[in-house]
């Protein structure tokens, strides 16, 4: 088998992973899209992306999240259940340790920081990007 | 010490059209796609199997740091074809050569053997130059 085909076995189990983060499914249904052991597919996952399927799915999940807490006005529960937890603490605890912040608090430091509702502050982007786009240096 | 590089520009002439062109034909993955205060609208995209390094896809447009000349003569810099993304790496550049003229992407040179491996040139949406390498083993 080719290396083009084997990365192409091991992507559609990550597709899989990244379509349906918001639902229940365990490592073996993404490991039989890439036509792999479990055991295997989170080997070659790990060597080929840097991260683990579980780790993949915990940043995707953690970033929808993020996302969401500033552009809609959904309460935390609301956003913890459209990521794909069942659990509050779990997704709270999840959050607090990616973010380092609780939901709750990344929410209201960014909204208290933008100057327009529902959109993020300018100072989320690298501050050589900020100056070029949104504002001039103060020096 | 610089442990890596984290974000690298790519200015574009349309960014929907290039997260069509990144996301679609070249399979990279959207990073960030925001909408900070004021409205600039702040995209990256990355390959999927490296994920540390994200293109930044911003159009020039007058703002603090580019007057309006200036904005509008990098975008004719673009449309020449004056800039590069860089080399994107891959395990056989003649199939994934393959895969993008059929996904549409505009080649200027077929895989072509080089000193450091096979190698591929083609343009973005926007006319940026990228090379496709496959590294000699």
């Amino acid at each position: 088998m080719t290396a083009n085909t084997k990365f192409k076995r091991l992507s559609a189990g990550r597709d899989y992973i990244a379509d349906n983060y918001r639902d229940t499914f365990s490592l073996t249904d993404a490991a039989n899209n890439s036509l792999m052991s479990p055991f295997h597919f989170s080997r070659v996952f790990k060597k080929t992306y840097g991260e683990t399927p579980n780790e993949f799915l915990i940043r995707l999940r953690i970033e929808k999240a993020k996302k969401m807490l500033i552009t809609e006005n959904f309460r935390v529960s609301e956003i913890c259940e459209r990521v794909g937890y069942m659990s509050l603490g779990s997704f709270s605890s999840l959050f607090l340790k990616h973010v380092g912040m609780s939901p709750t608090s990344y929410r209201r430091t960014l909204w208290r920081l933008s100057s327009e509702s529902f959109r993020y502050p300018s100072q989320v982007i690298p501050t050589c990007y900020a100056y070029h786009f949104l504002r001039k240096p103060v020096n | 010490m610089i442990k890596s590089i984290a974000h690298v520009t790519v200015y574009v002439l349309n960014q929907d059209k290039a997260l069509d062109f990144y996301k679609n034909k070249l399979g990279f993955e959207v990073g960030e796609d925001m909408t900070i205060e004021g409205g600039f609208r702040w995209l990256t995209v990355y390959p999927k199997s490296q994920t540390q390094l994200q293109l930044v896809l911003a159009e020039p447009k007058e703002g603090p740091m580019f007057t309006k000349e200036a904005a509008i003569k990098i975008r004719g810099l673009i449309e020449d074809g004056a800039f590069g993304v860089g080399v994107f790496e891959t395990e056989d550049c003649q199939k994934t050569y393959e895969e993008l003229v059929a996904k549409g992407v505009e080649f200027i040179q077929p895989p072509t053997e080089q000193l450091y491996g096979v190698e591929a040139m083609g343009k973005d949406d926007s006319g940026n130059w990228f090379s496709l390498v496959q590294q000699a083993k």
